[in-house]
């Protein structure tokens, strides 16, 4: 599996993060929600520059180390664009971009950006978005999809952990914000980074980013060996990023106190514009259930499996 | 029979020909204006019928029992009266303050005044003094009969509504922090104080700023003696925890608990119910048990209070475990609730923490974790006070 991402992928990773910040940092997402239209004008230019849509994630391994680290950078700065679904357009259809869809109330964080969107569901059923309705916070609208074919069940494993990707580097930044707050806010003489409880909290949100990071890798891993069991470990990856996502947002909301619920601090934005990323197309039960489902009591095959004829 | 069914039946009663049955979609998407005419009629219905300030001693206009308080509550509570959210503070934390350590004069102006919507806000945190609320930094200094107090306060809920301010600031700069403290009435009318809403999260103002620039009080207006303000606010504070509490225990545990079954039993597109799934049904039975220990707590503590017998962590256990219960319960709303859940982006105003918004809810959850004591501060409170552990060490 990979362990760490190549260095060429971390350098193209730490480029955009500059990129980004060079093009406007925290103010891309507060100009975008202001004027949801102006998604494509405010970012799309940088991400062209970058060579975003040069990358090849499904036919080139090094496009797709790059592609996650590309997502991670967008990530850390809520980039309002939805790059890693963009990334994931499938390649034996003409689409710019694909979104993976619920059965139900197909919808999706795409509002504004006028490309040729493609969908899929879980089962490989995909189809056209011929329409967005209903625009709702966060860039969400729900979709009209116009049925393709059904041969998507491969385009599915990346459609889902590039998102991951962007997730975790939203959960970067928020334990970054959050380390550099405690350790300036001084309450009881002392930086709240002083306490220990404090400390704890904070340690109990970095295992959880730190293992999202090691489980994205791995399911980046499984994606791009087109291992038959992709898809699962996709799922699994989304159900841990959900749950860390979770801890992690908790612990830096309760340490930055009343103030990060309001807009002038970041960590306000990060965790609204997570919330699509967390909630489509199904939230923690619903991928909890999914997998739960695909797996039955086989359990995933993960790096150590043995064979299930010998212990069975 | 309980001794408690005539008056039960009473206030429902009252409840069936006075709570407004349209009221939560009267108060949705209302202006603040709107929203303050409510609650100020909806406060003097209670009042008329005794019902507004059932936990004040009898002589002031209260001296239900702690049952009847409860009974009165649930019932509130079961036929979903909107929530006494303006004069909350007014009814609990200031009268409180009066009541405990006001003077004779004090009471006499204010309480009669709050039972006729006087409303209150509370004037503690300021920028740099959030859980470390003793650091405050606002200053009064004394002149002649008036002092003159300058400074800053933040999250004052209801800030721009209010009429009357509970002031924390600090009188004696050399003193050691918490004994150059006082505490003071403050009225919102005078020269020199500038309100400003703050947006949060939910995307209600009801948090504000509160600029001080030169605000002459009168010296008769401290409470309690010079530069004892932070033990008033602490015996006072610790006083009303239980009373307020019980409302919302009884309002969770009958509203609340009531919304998220409800939710529950609402088919999906696929016609299952969510209560049809083991885990569902599982984690109700689970709230269930932690509601029924909730108010179980508050009664004892509300009880203690009159009788002498509330432990010093006890008002704090009880904060803990109803706003960490209420985040759990709100987080499974909207789990519940999946994406349509996501897309309820109006509260009715009026209505408690639990509303069945539930993505509001939720947000709004964390209000219960951080302020009025951070969880922080009150498991530093149960370890300390609570269970005889050490001070934590290097606070200065």
């Amino acid at each position: 599996m990979i362990t760490e991402l190549s260095a060429e992928a971390k350098e193209f990773g730490q480029q955009a993060l500059r990129a980004f910040e060079a093009t406007g940092g925290d103010e891309l997402v507060q100009r975008a929600e202001a004027d949801p239209a102006a998604r494509d004008a405010l970012t799309g230019k940088v991400l062209a520059e970058l060579g975003a849509w040069d990358l090849e994630p499904r036919s080139d391994s090094d496009s797709l180390e790059a592609a996650a680290a590309l997502c991670r950078s967008a990530g850390y700065w809520a980039l309002p664009y939805p790059v890693a679904e963009r990334l994931s357009r499938p390649t034996d259809v003409d689409a710019d971009g694909l979104i993976v869809v619920s059965d139900t109330r197909p919808a999706a964080a795409i509002s504004g950006i006028d490309i040729d969107w493609a969908a899929v569901t879980l089962d490989g059923r995909r189809s056209r978005v011929s329409g967005m309705t209903n625009v709702e916070p966060a860039f969400v609208s729900h979709l009209d999809l116009t049925p393709l074919d059904g041969s998507g069940r491969g385009d599915v494993a990346l459609a889902l952990v590039l998102p991951c990707w962007t997730l975790l580097g939203m959960l970067d930044r928020a334990l970054a914000l959050t380390i550099a707050h405690v350790q300036s806010r001084h309450q009881f003489g002392q930086p709240l980074s002083g306490f220990q409880s404090v400390q704890f909290q904070l340690t109990d949100g970095e295992v959880e980013r730190a293992g999202l990071e090691m489980l994205a890798k791995y399911a980046l891993w499984s994606v791009g060996e087109g291992r038959p069991e992709a898809v699962d470990d996709a799922l699994a990856l989304r159900m841990a990023a959900l749950e860390a996502a979770e801890v992690v947002f908790r612990v830096t909301h309760q340490l930055h106190g009343a103030v990060g619920f309001c807009d002038e601090t970041t960590l306000s934005w990060l965790s609204r514009y997570s919330q699509p990323l967390r909630r489509l197309p199904f939230g923690l039960s619903a991928t909890r259930d999914v997998l739960t489902r695909r797996i039955g009591r086989d359990g995933l095959t993960g790096l150590f499996s043995t064979d299930r004829a010998t212990v069975s | 029979m309980s001794e408690f069914d005539d008056f039960r039946e009473r206030v429902r009663r009252w409840c069936a020909d006075h709570v407004p049955p349209d009221w939560r979609t009267a108060q949705t998407g209302v202006s603040d204006a709107e929203f303050a005419a409510f609650q100020q009629a909806w406060f003097a219905e209670l009042h008329a019928a005794g019902f507004a300030v059932p936990h004040w001693p009898r002589e002031w206009g209260g001296g239900m029992s702690v049952g009847e308080q409860i009974v009165l509550y649930q019932e509130l509570a079961a036929a979903d009266a909107p929530r006494l959210v303006l004069a909350f503070v007014g009814i609990h934390h200031a009268a409180s303050t009066l009541l405990v350590a006001g003077t004779d004069e004090q009471r006499q102006r204010h309480l009669p005044a709050i039972l006729d919507g006087e409303l209150w806000v509370q004037g503690f945190s300021e920028p740099e003094a959030g859980s470390d609320l003793a650091s405050l930094r606002t200053t009064a200094h004394r002149d002649g009969n008036m002092f003159i107090v300058n400074g800053q306060k933040l999250w004052a809920s209801g800030g721009a509504h209010a009429d009357w301010c509970l002031l924390l600031a600090r009188t004696d700069p050399d003193a050691p922090k918490r004994k150059g403290i006082s505490y003071f009435l403050m009225d919102m009318t005078t020269p020199g104080i500038d309100v400003r809403p703050i947006r949060n999260a939910v995307g209600d103002s009801h948090f504000c700023e509160v600029f001080l620039n030169d605000v002459a009080i009168p010296a008769a207006n401290l409470v309690g003696a010079e530069n004892a303000g932070w033990q008033v606010a602490q015996e006072t504070l610790g006083a009303e925890r239980g009373m307020t509490m019980l409302e919302l225990a009884e309002r969770l545990g009958n509203a609340g608990f009531g919304w998220l079954v409800d939710e529950c039993a609402r088919s999906r597109s696929d016609g299952m119910r969510p209560l049809d799934d083991g885990v569902v049904r599982d984690r109700l039975a689970q709230f269930e048990i932690e509601l029924a220990g909730l108010r179980g707590l508050c009664r004892k503590v509300v009880e203690g209070h009159d009788s002498g017998s509330v432990g010093p962590a006890d008002p704090s256990i009880v904060k803990l475990f109803y706003s960490e219960l209420l985040q759990r319960m709100t987080d499974f709303g909207v789990e519940v609730g999946g994406l349509p859940a996501h897309t309820v982006l109006t509260k009715s105003m009026s209505s408690g923490w639990e509303s069945g918004a539930w993505a509001l809810d939720f947000i709004g959850s964390w209000e219960w974790t951080i302020p009025g004591g951070a969880s922080e501060i009150q498991r530093t409170i149960i370890g300390e006070r609570g269970l005889g552990l050490p001070r934590e060490p290097a606070s200065a």
